[in-house]
């Protein structure tokens, strides 16, 4: 039992998507621009050239937000979206009926459709593969090249994630709806 | 409930196909339907992507093939299959970290696309025609040809045993010594080219000339960066890749990129300054006259190591190189040249960041060289925070038994070149000169591996007439690329993931050394490349021994004196024998003799191995490992050895400026209507070897041209639009992308795409090569390619 959670470091992003491949050929994911867990946002540069904003120029690496509010497990009508022992969002591929009612509701847009497993999927913080060999960190944490993320247990004062929580300043992505994200963005 | 979907119906619903329409419906495979499904193996997966599971799985060490860097990684193999790539801690260069690319692997090795067996030509040279033959039937094609093209053996006796009539060329990678044994030190073949006159040779020059080295940088305790040309957040080069961006935007390193467009690193900037494409030199100089007129170098230092440097100065301040002089030239603002020669100067720890890129002007030599010295004269060298020295760990050399051909003559490539270099010679220079009629003797054969000039060097046309001229080309390879489409004879090879390769040592700093170990056995009928190597000089030792026996006088006598037998084996003639033993037993050989039998079982184990590596190597956090402690790492090793070359006298001997200067005929100028063409590199790509890869191109579908929005408007020219590219040398065809990040008179577009091989289904006919618009400028120093001196036109299709 853990309430697993995730810090981002996201000024280290250099938007060069290891934590893409690594999420999908870690789970499986299918190709296809539709298809993924795991996403860097960009802005497309504001100014004229040679008068560029460099500050307009974000990278902003996201995914599933694991809410302890989710409001995509609220609206599943068939209880296929639940969450785990460790507090993580998953879903049930037997219960799903792909009414994509989640896919509505996420604020994030995080959920999308797995035509192999016909299931409304989204990130799993690895659960059913690296943590369920008993590795602490996700795909997307380990391969990254600047290390933006650091994933581990949120009730455990002395974890490497609730140490940068209690010392860094951090964020959450639309913290006003309520949603409870268990993802932090540290500034 | 699972569905299957092979990669055939994950194409037909990508974007990729969407956008460049017909071409790709169209291909006609180099193998037939039937051919690709009765290939189809256990050992394959099924699906593009296969979910790692909870049982039982392997690990091996493997480094990296996807790029030139070599990081480091675990494959994870689950019943036979690659399901995972995974970064390996122990590696001081990597720092547990795979990029894009290196996630990707595993759609390399399983490219359905791949060379399976050997091929040999059987239609017209580019056809694609090939007949799929047993190794033997290929090795004996290369030996005594077929009744369409001539075997190696007819062509040496034709040319009276002159070696030099074969011509070969490699790309970068662990197993390139082996190619070059085998075809420069047992066949005697003198006319090798390689990736480095296509790629940073005067970088290396320039720093080596003016510093001894082409240094490391100690990010963690750097504070003030320029990062000029190179783009580290996009070319990705460990470990400066990583430590370089934890540390900016105000978290330590203050950062000043400067390049023509605004690349990710420039995002990642405090500063960034487009200048003039191939006018960086002028930046320096002017930096340079800052630094002298105010005094802000580190004098005593200068005083100490310096060598000409009285004179550079003199030189400096003589020409007036001042900013308000170098304004106009590179097109930065003379007040920030101040500034940033100032706050340089003042800086703990400031790093002018040497490179690694392709050569862009014809001036580049002289800007490392003035970049190097610039470095030096904030006395940042051989110490924490600067360029480091370092302590690399040294293996021990190699003995190759060569035999010595009377025969055969000198190379040849050096018009135009001040200091030819014996080694990998000019591409351009040698492809030209043979084009030209300008060789002394005929050059009749090509041997090629793991590279592809049709899409790596300036003007494909000439590369193409050359390949045509050749009697016989031979390739090896693992996918069937633009090039291998002009070889007679094709040998399949084992992808990285599929060989054991000869250790390496990386590092200065935090030295290692490294094992590539297989993960899985070759697929198909592949083979290693040392395996191909051995067996092929088996097959050609003997006959060819016989040509030389006919026209070697030195052989002729010796065999009287000797007796034949004791000949072959005693001076090299047995080609074979530099291949006794396999790689992996040859590797065990080595380590252990060299760090004894402990190592050998740490390396082998961990694909990583340093001395004392157990006792330091351990982890700080979740993300981070020490490798060395910093008491044990090599911050500075030079003492008073140190040099900094300001004036290289040499140099003036053969018409080189010996000291860094501008030339006018170097500023930047487009003609009306005509736009600069650059290009560069992609995070998510390599270069034309990974255009086929699915999972990289399902990041990115094709290469866009790039064009200033205001001028894409006036012009018509919409995201997404085809248009076409013209330079005086060759055209494309690419899907355009207008935006901001450029100026008005440049475009750029990414390398490695357009392939014309119909072997390459996703490659073949997406987007533009850059090689065929590229015009083949050379740079005096060494003949190296300059990539950025072509203007082109643009139009909308």
């Amino acid at each position: 039992m853990a309430r697993y959670g995730m810090a981002l470091d996201y000024k280290n992003c250099i938007n060069c998507k290891a934590c893409e491949v690594a999420c999908k050929e870690e789970n499986g994911v299918l190709l296809g621009a539709d298809k993924h867990r795991i996403w860097v946002g960009v802005n497309e540069i504001e100014g004229v050239w040679p008068n560029l904003s460099i500050t307009s120029s974000s990278f902003l690496p996201s995914q599933c937000q694991q809410c302890d509010n989710a409001p995509c497990e609220e609206v599943c009508p068939t209880h296929a979206t639940y969450y785990d022992e460790n507090g993580v969002v998953r879903v049930d591929s037997d219960k799903c009926i792909l009414c994509s009612y989640c896919m509505n509701a996420c604020p994030y847009d995080a959920r999308y459709v797995d035509d192999r497993t016909v299931t409304v999927d989204k990130c799993t913080f690895c659960s059913d593969t690296r943590l369920a060999r008993g590795l602490t960190t996700t795909a997307c944490q380990n391969t990254c090249p600047t290390k933006v993320r650091t994933f581990g247990d949120l009730d455990d004062p002395e974890s490497e994630i609730s140490i940068l929580l209690k010392t860094r300043d951090h964020f959450s992505l639309k913290a006003n709806l309520g949603t409870e994200p268990k993802l932090f963005y540290l500034t | 409930m699972e569905v299957e979907i092979s990669r055939r119906r994950f194409l037909q619903g990508s974007v990729a196909l969407t956008v460049v329409g017909g071409t790709m419906a169209g291909t006609t495979a180099l193998f037939s339907e039937e051919e690709k499904a009765s290939s189809a193996s256990p050992r394959v997966p099924k699906t593009v992507t296969t979910k790692t599971g909870t049982g039982k799985a392997e690990e091996i060490p493997f480094l990296c093939g996807m790029c030139v860097n070599k990081c480091a990684g675990f494959a994870r193999v689950e019943g036979g299959i690659i399901t995972k790539l995974d970064p390996n801690p122990y590696f001081p260069k990597s720092r547990n970290m795979l990029c894009p690319r290196g996630n990707a692997g595993i759609q390399t090795a399983y490219d359905p696309d791949r060379l399976k067996y050997p091929l040999v030509r059987i239609g017209k040279r580019g056809s694609g025609k090939y007949k799929r033959v047993s190794w033997e039937e290929a090795y004996d094609a290369i030996l005594n040809g077929t009744k369409l093209f001539k075997g190696l053996k007819q062509i040496l006796d034709e040319e009276k045993d002159n070696r030099a009539t074969i011509g070969y060329c490699n790309g970068e990678g662990l197993s390139k010594e082996g190619f070059e044994t085998l075809v420069g030190q047992k066949l005697g073949s003198p006319n090798y080219v390689d990736e480095v006159s296509i790629c940073l040779e005067t970088a290396g020059g320039g720093f080596f000339a003016t510093l001894g080295v082409y240094p490391e940088i100690d990010f963690e305790h750097s504070d003030y960066l320029i990062i000029s040309g190179a783009n580290r957040a996009e070319a990705i080069i460990t470990p400066d890749t990583m430590d370089m961006f934890k540390r900016t935007k105000g978290r330590g390193i203050k950062t000043v990129c400067i390049d023509p467009r605004f690349t990710n690193t420039a995002a990642k900037a405090d500063k960034w300054l487009p200048v003039n494409p191939g006018t960086d030199l002028a930046f320096v100089l002017a930096m340079t006259w800052v630094v002298f007129n105010e005094k802000l170098q580190n004098e005593a230092f200068m005083k100490k190591y310096g060598v000409g440097y009285e004179e550079y100065k003199k030189h400096i301040l003589s020409h007036k190189y001042t900013p308000e002089w170098a304004e106009p030239i590179c097109g930065i603002k003379a007040k920030d040249i101040y500034t940033i020669a100032r706050e340089f100067m003042n800086a703990e720890a400031p790093v002018y960041y040497p490179g690694r890129r392709s050569i862009f002007s014809p001036n580049d030599y002289q800007l490392r060289r003035a970049m190097a010295i610039f470095q030096a004269l904030s006395g940042n060298i051989d110490k924490k925070g600067g360029y480091i020295y370092g302590n690399p760990i040294i293996l021990p050399p190699e003995y190759v038994n060569a035999p010595i051909y009377a025969q055969a003559k000198p190379r040849f490539d050096t018009e135009g070149i001040a200091f030819p270099t014996l080694k990998s010679g000019s591409w351009i220079v040698f492809r030209n000169m043979i084009l030209e009629g300008k060789n002394p003797y005929p050059v009749r054969v090509m041997m090629m591996r793991k590279h592809n000039p049709m899409m790596s060097v300036p003007n494909t046309a000439k590369t193409r007439k050359f390949l045509e001229k050749m009697d016989l080309n031979v390739m090896i390879d693992i996918l069937p690329s633009d090039t291998a489409m002009f070889a007679d004879v094709i040998l399949p090879e084992a992808s990285y993931l599929e060989r054991t390769s000869p250790v390496k040592s990386y590092g200065f700093l935090e030295p290692a050394i490294v094992q590539r170990k297989a993960a899985i056995k070759p697929l198909y009928e592949t083979k290693e490349p040392e395996v191909i190597f051995k067996e092929l000089a088996e097959k050609l030792a003997k006959p060819l021994f016989e040509i030389s026996k006919k026209y070697d006088k030195d052989l002729q006598e010796q065999i009287k004196l000797r007796g034949e037998e004791k000949v072959f084996e005693e001076d090299g003639w047995n080609l074979a024998d530099a291949w006794e033993k396999p790689v992996h037993e040859k590797n065990k050989e080595i380590v252990e003799k060299a760090f004894g039998p402990k190592a050998w079982e740490i390396l082998d184990e961990k694909g990583v191995y340093y001395p004392h590596m157990e006792e330091y190597h351990k982890q700080l956090n979740p993300n981070e490992f020490q490798y060395y402690p910093k008491n044990r790492r090599f911050y500075s090793t030079m003492g008073d050895k140190k040099r900094v070359i300001c004036k290289y006298d040499h140099l003036a001997t053969r018409g080189i400026d010996p000291m860094p200067t501008w030339h006018d005929e170097w500023k930047f100028s487009v003609p009306e209507g005509k736009f600069r063409v650059i290009t560069g590199r992609h995070a998510q790509f390599t270069q034309s070897g990974t255009t086929n890869n699915a999972m990289l191109r399902d990041l990115i579908p094709t290469n866009y041209l790039w064009i200033n929005k205001g001028v894409a408007k006036k012009m018509g020219i919409e995201f997404g639009d085809m248009v076409e590219i013209k330079s005086e040398v060759g055209q494309g065809k690419l899907m355009a992308y207008p935006t901001e990040k450029i100026a008005p008179n440049q475009v750029f577009m990414l390398h490695g795409f357009g392939s014309e091989s119909r072997g390459l289904e996703l490659a073949y006919g997406n987007g533009a090569n850059d090689a065929a618009i590229l015009k083949d400028d050379i740079e005096p120093v060494f003949g190296a390619a300059v990539m950025h001196s072509t203007n082109v036109e643009i139009r909308k299709v």
